[in-house]
């Protein structure tokens, strides 16, 4: 009953709060991406293992950001943190381009999950400051992102080392789920 | 045989749901013709024209309209991204193509982008509803002259018609509306798409 009256108070009065998930392989900018939408800065990162999690405030609404270690050994555990998430940050080393089989192939695993049928997808083209770097349209291709028909989703570049594109993912993901989401 | 009857009452009684694609060129109002939609046939808000980025992707709008669904894909229309168009036509009912009536710089380009996604087999006979968009500005010119600028041939065999409409205040929107489903309950490609879903899992992928 408590749990209703919550509710309701903060979608009376609150800001609205999502709960975001940010995957993606290893080495692909995740920590760096989440440090810099909180803080604004560059950190300095090592691989995480197990995750950060971090709140971002944008455009009235509540991010809390989830970022998941990305490496083989414990993408397993992604799922754990499934339930009750609005959003998800695809991010991909553009320049990395061996690896982008693999990215596509984890990510098209990701969407086939239950519990986050209701999500949509917002993914972040990286790294686009390093040489070799695939742009938008090539990385959408690469990803087969056009096999994605039943939910919402958008691409952006992004340098989360210079801080370009970031925010207007942010400002795509804020309308997206005011107006509705999926 | 329990899944045969299912399979024939889902068949008979289900509201039927029809795919349009909104396509156009960047800048033709696409997704401000999406948000109107969803404010004017759902309970959803839809958000307002300034806060419209463009389109980087997919969004999608589902509306019901007289006991029909429809479901909209407005897919963005940079020259870089038109290159997905072509992943979503195969599942289209119908395509609503987005022309910006102020810009007649710009028809060209809109003229044959429209063109190319005519050519595509994976659409044929769906049918074809162009928006002369954005008459809320004073420059933009009628349905009738975006219909001889485009001046487009061989389209006797598939169902069309040009509509002027404007996206931001809502004119012309019920009308294409009601013109879309019309047509849609009515057309042989409603009926071979059907056919192909309810073969199921044996048609193509």
């Amino acid at each position: 009953m408590g749990i209703v009256f919550t509710r309701l108070f903060s979608s009376l009065f609150g800001n609205k709060e999502a709960r975001i998930l940010v995957l993606g392989l290893d080495n692909a900018g995740k920590t760096t991406i989440l440090y810099r939408l909180q803080m604004g800065e560059v950190v300095s990162t090592i691989p995480t293992i197990g995750f950060n999690v971090e709140t971002v405030q944008y455009n009235n609404i509540k991010f809390q950001v989830w970022d998941l270690g990305g490496q083989t050994s414990i993408r397993p555990y992604w799922r754990c943190y499934f339930p009750n998430t609005q959003a998800i940050i695809y991010v991909v080393d553009s320049s990395d381009t061996d690896r982008l089989v693999i990215a596509k192939d984890e990510f098209h695993a990701i969407l086939e999950e239950d519990e986050l049928k209701g999500a949509v997808v917002l993914i972040y083209a990286n790294k686009q400051d390093l040489p070799g770097a695939l742009d938008d349209a090539a990385v959408t291709e690469a990803l087969e992102l056009h096999k994605i028909k039943n939910r919402q989703w958008a691409i952006f570049k992004t340098s989360a080392i210079k801080g370009e594109g970031l925010f207007e993912g942010l400002d795509w993901l804020s309308n997206t789920l005011k107006s509705g989401g999926v | 045989m329990f899944s045969l009857f299912y399979g024939l009452w889902k068949y008979m009684f289900s509201k039927t749901e029809f795919h349009v694609l909104i396509l156009g060129i960047d800048k033709a109002g696409k997704t401000t013709l999406l948000e109107k939609l969803k404010s004017q046939y759902s309970n959803l808000e839809g958000l307002p024209p300034d806060r419209i980025v463009p389109t980087v992707g997919l969004n999608i709008g589902r509306v019901e309209v007289s006991n029909t669904k429809l479901v909209f894909w407005d897919l963005g229309g940079q020259p870089g991204l038109r290159s997905i168009w072509e992943k979503y036509y195969e599942e289209a009912h119908a395509v609503v193509y987005v022309v910006d009536a102020a810009c007649p710089s710009r028809f060209e380009d809109s003229k044959s982008a429209l063109e190319k996604v005519l050519r595509h087999e994976d659409l044929q006979g769906a049918p074809l509803l162009i928006l002369a968009n954005k008459q809320d500005l004073a420059q933009a010119v009628t349905a009738e002259e975006v219909a001889r600028y485009l001046d487009l041939k061989k389209l006797d065999e598939r169902v069309y018609t040009f509509q002027a409409v404007s996206a931001y205040d809502g004119t012309g929107i019920k009308e294409s509306v009601d013109w879309l489903v019309d047509v849609m309950e009515r057309s042989k490609r409603t009926e071979m798409l059907r056919a192909r879903a309810s073969v199921g899992i044996s048609g193509p992928a």
